[in-house]
């Protein structure tokens, strides 16, 4: 039976950055590289999480999929919005004035997918690694200058990545079950 | 047959990209946002096949399987898991509920109709631009064949024609061009070696992209067991080397099902015109011959009322030929279309050697035989055998 202590930050780090790689190559053909993190300090279980990703004024579209099992926890994936619209159109085959008609619904379905894929890919990482856990239903947050504060006893780290000019945020909020 | 395939996802995107996947196939899309729709959909439409998400609402993907798998109705409906949901133990436990294959989210399209070809005879939906229909259409033909001086013979000898021809060596390379621009004609050399041949065959054969593709073998002419395999396994066509080419674009045009009618016929103003060339073999013959009825139908439709029958490029005149011409002179006269021939000296002097060719009369040209016949709208009888 693995033990909490062997999820580390390094593990972490690794699935959560397979995953983004491999979702937004597939999916949409774009290379990914992987720019910085801020993590929870090591053995700090006491001191809350650091504060997530500030939004400033620049509209954003946040997916969020949950896992719950052996493992529990969160991930909110940040696109600013011009890159939402564009992985909506690439990933439906449409184009920017389609996408307008179609209306915001579809872009929220579609990081919604995006965020699924990219929390499942992270969420197996774990299940193989002895830490079974199941996924949740996608839900969406959209808006500008908005951050997300976590209750204390979970671990945040937040990984910063970069796809053809544009950021992609992956906020990770873990509690590892009794 | 149209087959039917249903989506069971609750997100709209992957909805989407499942049709547009499966968008160049001959098959219907049908689509549920959760396991109850999903069930209800397999009743009521019988699906041929079932794509099913794990989480989702009102009633996830497990639990309609299980369902699913419990109702004898529905139970032989084969289903391809379609999740995000991907860790060993998780894939093991709805594997054992009974699917028939399992694609774990991000996926590609082209690996999704792979699998789901694998499970339904999935076809490509036949009004396809990009096919070639007459023999003036370009068309991609993929040569595997590891001796260049084959490559090159036979990208020579069709030069003329306006297909291209791509010469790979190996089985790796050939898949990799398959998986990027699907041929619309293989020719696989038997002679490859580890009967690699034979292989590659079966691989393309599970191929959803090129399963109906016409795979023609190269054999040696003597190399008669490996002639019998290739028959048995199921080649388009065997061609024997040395290669005969024009035997190959004959074969080639059938395999792709080209309209070569062109090659022979021509509606020109007022006159249908058939031309045969140089070497008539029993092939062409037989194909000018199927063309016969349907370019005497458009003539007549189009009002047309005369036809020159060239014959100036054939090298040397034979029994085939003469039915053939035979053939064509009565259709003629059954439709009542005058009609004048256009020979050279050689043609016109074999003519004389046979009884039932030795009274036909020939122009020298087409002009000239247009201009007579033009006469001949006054003297019906000037151009007939």
């Amino acid at each position: 039976m693995p033990t909490a202590a062997e999820i580390t930050e390094p593990l972490v780090r690794e699935y959560i950055t397979r995953a983004v790689r491999d979702v937004f190559k597939t999916m949409l053909g774009r290379d990914s590289a992987f720019v910085g993190a801020v993590v929870q300090p090591e053995d700090d279980g006491m001191s809350p999480p650091h504060p997530g990703p500030a939004t400033g004024m620049i509209p954003f579209v946040v997916g969020t999929v949950g896992f719950l099992g052996d493992v529990n926890g969160l991930i909110y994936l940040y696109l600013d919005e011009p890159f939402a619209r564009l992985c909506t159109c690439h990933l439906l085959g449409m184009t920017e004035t389609e996408l307008e008609e179609a209306g915001d619904e579809v872009i929220n379905d579609a990081i919604g997918e995006l965020t699924n894929m990219t929390v499942g890919g992270f969420k197996n990482g774990l299940c193989d690694a002895g830490f079974p856990c199941k996924l949740t239903i996608p839900s969406i947050l959209r808006g500008s200058n908005f951050s997300i504060e976590p209750v204390s006893s979970a671990t945040r780290h937040t990984y910063n990545y970069e796809s053809a000019g544009h950021k992609i945020v992956a906020d990770i909020l873990l509690k590892i079950g009794d | 047959m149209r087959y039917k395939i249903l989506t069971v996802d609750d997100s709209k995107t992957v909805r989407i990209i499942v049709r547009k996947a499966f968008k160049s196939y001959d098959c219907e899309i049908l689509e549920a946002g959760n396991g109850v729709e999903g069930l209800a959909i397999a009743a009521k439409d019988s699906p041929d096949l079932i794509l099913l998400d794990v989480t989702m609402p009102v009633m996830d993907g497990v639990e309609m399987l299980t369902k699913l798998k419990a109702d004898p109705q529905l139970k032989a409906i084969p289903v391809i898991m379609l999740t995000a949901e991907g860790g060993r133990d998780n894939v093991l436990k709805i594997a054992k509920i009974g699917v028939r294959d399992y694609l774990v989210k991000p996926f590609k399209e082209e690996a999704l109709i792979e699998k789901a070809g694998r499970v339904i005879d999935l076809k490509p939906l036949s009004e396809q631009p990009t096919k070639a229909k007459s023999i003036f259409d370009p068309a991609d033909i993929l040569i595997v064949e590891d001796k260049p001086a084959i490559v090159q013979q036979i990208q020579e000898g069709l030069k003329h024609t306006p297909w291209k021809f791509h010469g790979v060596s190996t089985q790796g390379e050939a898949l990799d061009y398959c998986a990027k621009t699907p041929p619309d004609l293989v020719l696989m050399s038997l002679s490859l070696p580890e009967e690699a041949a034979f292989t590659l065959f079966r691989v393309m054969r599970t191929n959803v992209k090129t399963k109906y593709t016409p795979i023609f073998a190269l054999v040696v002419k003597t190399e008669v067991g490996q002639q019998q395999q290739a028959q048995t396994v199921g080649f388009s066509a065997l061609i024997t080397k040395p290669i005969e080419i024009s035997e190959l674009e004959s074969k080639i045009a059938k395999a792709m099902n080209l309209d070569t009618s062109q090659r022979y016929f021509a509606l020109e103003p007022g006159f249908l015109v058939m031309r045969l060339p140089e070497n008539c073999s029993p092939s062409v013959l037989a194909e000018v011959a199927n063309y016969l009825k349907p370019k005497f139908s458009e003539a007549v439709d189009a009002g047309h009322t005369r036809m020159v029958i060239d014959i100036h490029q054939l090298k040397t005149l034979h029994m085939g030929v003469i039915k053939l011409l035979l053939q064509t002179m009565q259709t003629c006269r059954e439709l009542t279309l005058q009609f004048a021939l256009v020979g050279n000296h050689q043609i016109v002097t074999e003519c004389k050697g046979f009884e039932d060719t030795r009274n036909w009369q020939f122009y020298d040209s087409i002009d000239d035989a247009k201009a007579n016949l033009g006469k001949a709208t006054a003297a019906p009888q000037l151009a007939t055998a």
